[in-house]
């Protein structure tokens, strides 16, 4: 595995990069779509490196992560990433929090990688110089810069899913969102993802089927029909999540 | 992704700007219109015949490129021959020929990312005056290229599973599901473009 | 036109393109060939709308503009718009926009499937058969020179062709619509 640079930028040479961390307030956050209540009185504080959360289909998961970054706005109650309202205020959330989808490729937007990864550099304001050599580093932290030129059509799924993580990885966020992050992927890539993971600096907060992706995070969360049914360390969530599975 | 039918090269009609071969088209195409003389035509043919050859292209390429339209063009011409005249259809056919040379001689001389440039700048006055956002307009001529190889993947892997059940390839049971899944993957790579930071602030093309 | 519009739009567009690649059979002594293309473009009037279902063809054609051969057959570059059949191309546009004006008043919650059936089929005729010749032979008739007879009646061999992709379009947007609500506009 090749050795993950840390994203800090602007510090003094030798100080140790201050961990990107960001406080996730949910304040009693109810959402209901298509007639469904799909949050129902969700409140948390998210301020740990490495947050997982599980539960069945249809449990929430997905508009969890979604509130995060503005794309669901609830019906009732509120959240905010380090005090900003990601409804309000979603440019200045989202250049701060990433979302990995679970399928790159609806993530990706351009056919050639190096323009993919200018895309989001591009939304965020950086100029056509810094984007270039954002863009490379993004690729080079995750071992693929020999992708730059590539076309997305051609990559297998595995690079595709690294290409996305990259280009998120390039606007330099404190907090990276990951939806089911493995469950597209063989059993080599899942593997070198996870190990790619567990390297990241950022604060992740991971939904997962994938139980083994999650097994050495500080807090796991179990949802269930829109709740919080568990909430603390991952040993314990991980068997309140087998047990209420059936 | 899909590849353009342009390349770059060296030949005179590569080094031409873009705006000026466009407009050139443009004007010969409004000035045959109004010619009627088949001598004129046929020479204006191969005038144009001759620069689509100048751009390096052999005659059999050029042949196999332009068969579809020379085929409608001579379908016409036997039209015009069995129920009008030989004079309409000695001044239809070369006109048509004209065209189709010259515009395919601009095409093969002019790369996508230079007519794009093209069409950006033409773009500029409309959105001056608020008609068009030309940052939306180019991501999403970018975004119908980026699918449709995964549209075209999605289209067979439906057939096949239709196969498989049974069903056949009946077109309504194909293109149902493709038309669904083209909608739901339209909404989610809407989420993502928007979870990405899209639109770009506003002054940010100031930034160099 | 928030990026949700952008997205359809484009994926129909893409689709539209998709279509394309489905074998197009150019019939000797025909003018057009016979294409999943404009089932397509009667599609995206049909499921989008007006605006939305009109900017899909006209993303199409940009692209056609562009160079890129992104047509039946593998089609493109500027050649298409000054040749005999350009009217058909740019006939897309007004055909999706009429297209899509009338499935929003022939078609509705509360209406029987028939009717449903009978109105989206209405739509599909009207704009993808009639708007659409209506420019496609125009421009045979009066930029080609054919004469609008000839135009006319050498274009109406494709109708019935056209009349069974607007009745499968129809049918396939009712299903489809079962599936995936979405507002036409």
């Amino acid at each position: 595995m090749s050795v993950i640079v840390p994203a800090g930028a602007g510090r003094g040479p030798g100080d140790p990069p201050e961990p990107p961390r960001q406080t996730i307030l949910f304040d009693a956050v109810a959402v209901a779509r298509e007639g469904r209540v799909a949050l129902d009185g969700v409140t948390l504080r998210l301020a740990e490196a490495r947050i997982g959360i599980v539960g069945l289909n249809g449990s929430g998961k997905s508009t969890l992560l979604k509130t995060i970054i503005g794309l669901v706005a609830p019906s009732a109650g509120r959240v905010t990433v380090d005090g900003l309202d990601p409804s309000a205020q979603a440019r200045a959330v989202r250049a701060t929090t990433g979302l990995l989808f679970q399928n790159p490729d609806n993530q990706i937007v351009f056919p050639i990688v190096a323009d993919d990864l200018a895309f989001g550099l591009k939304n965020h304001g950086w100029s056509k110089a810094e984007t270039r050599e954002r863009a490379q580093a993004a690729l080079a932290r995750l071992g693929i810069e020999a992708l730059a030129a590539r076309r997305i059509h051609e990559l297998s799924g595995g690079e595709k899913q690294l290409v996305a993580l990259a280009g998120l990885l390039a606007v330099a966020p404190k907090t990276l969102l990951f939806d089911e992050p493995t469950s597209q992927l063989d059993l080599r890539n899942r593997n070198r993802l996870a190990r790619l993971m567990a390297g990241l600096p950022e604060q992740l907060i991971v939904v997962a089927h994938d139980l083994d992706l999650l097994a050495d995070f500080e807090r796991v969360l179990v949802l269930e029909d829109g709740r919080v049914v568990f909430d603390g360390a991952a040993a314990a969530a991980i068997a309140c999540h087998r047990e209420r599975a059936g | 992704m899909i590849d353009g039918i342009g390349r770059s090269g060296a030949t005179p009609l590569h080094r031409l700007p873009t705006g000026l071969k466009l407009a050139a088209l443009a004007l010969v195409a409004t000035a045959l219109f109004f010619v009627d003389r088949p001598d004129v035509l046929v020479g204006a043919a191969l005038v144009a015949l001759l620069g689509l050859r100048s751009t390096g292209r052999r005659f059999r390429e050029i042949a196999s490129d332009l068969a579809l339209p020379m085929t409608v063009i001579a379908a016409l011409g036997v039209v015009d021959l069995v129920f009008v005249d030989v004079a309409t259809a000695a001044s239809v056919v070369p006109r048509l020929l004209a065209l189709a040379f010259a515009a395919h001689a601009v095409t093969l001389t002019t790369t996508t990312a230079e007519l794009t440039d093209t069409f950006e700048r033409a773009l500029g006055p409309f959105e001056r005056l608020g008609l068009v956002d030309a940052g939306r307009a180019s991501l999403t001529l970018t975004l119908a290229l980026r699918f449709v190889p995964l549209i075209v993947e999605e289209a067979r892997e439906i057939r096949e599973a239709q196969a498989a059940r049974g069903l056949g390839s009946h077109p309504i049971a194909v293109i149902v599901p493709l038309v669904v899944r083209t909608l739901v993957r339209a909404q989610v790579v809407a989420d993502a473009i928007d979870a990405r930071g899209f639109p770009p602030p506003r002054n940010s093309n100031n930034a160099k | 036109m928030n990026t949700r519009d952008i997205g359809y739009i484009a994926l129909f567009a893409a689709l539209i393109i998709a279509l394309g690649a489905v074998p197009s059979f150019p019939i000797a002594g025909l003018p057009v060939p016979i294409t999943l293309q404009s089932l397509g473009v009667m599609l995206a009037g049909l499921v989008l709308g007006p605006k939305r279902g009109a900017l899909a063809p006209v993303v199409v054609i940009a692209l056609v503009g562009i160079g890129l051969p992104v047509l039946a057959g593998g089609r493109g570059g500027i050649g298409v718009f000054v040749g005999p059949t350009a009217g058909f191309l740019f006939g897309w546009i007004p055909a999706a926009f009429v297209t899509g004006l009338l499935a929003m008043r022939l078609d509705g919650p509360g209406k029987g499937m028939v009717a449903r059936v009978i109105g989206l089929s209405i739509a599909a005729i009207l704009g993808g058969i009639v708007v659409l010749y209506a420019c496609g032979i125009a421009w045979l008739a009066f930029g080609a020179k054919l004469g609008l007879g000839k135009a006319f009646f050498g274009s109406l061999a494709f109708a019935p062709g056209d009349v069974i992709k607007a009745v499968v379009a129809a049918l396939v947007t009712l299903k489809v619509r079962d599936a995936f609500a979405l507002e036409r506009k």
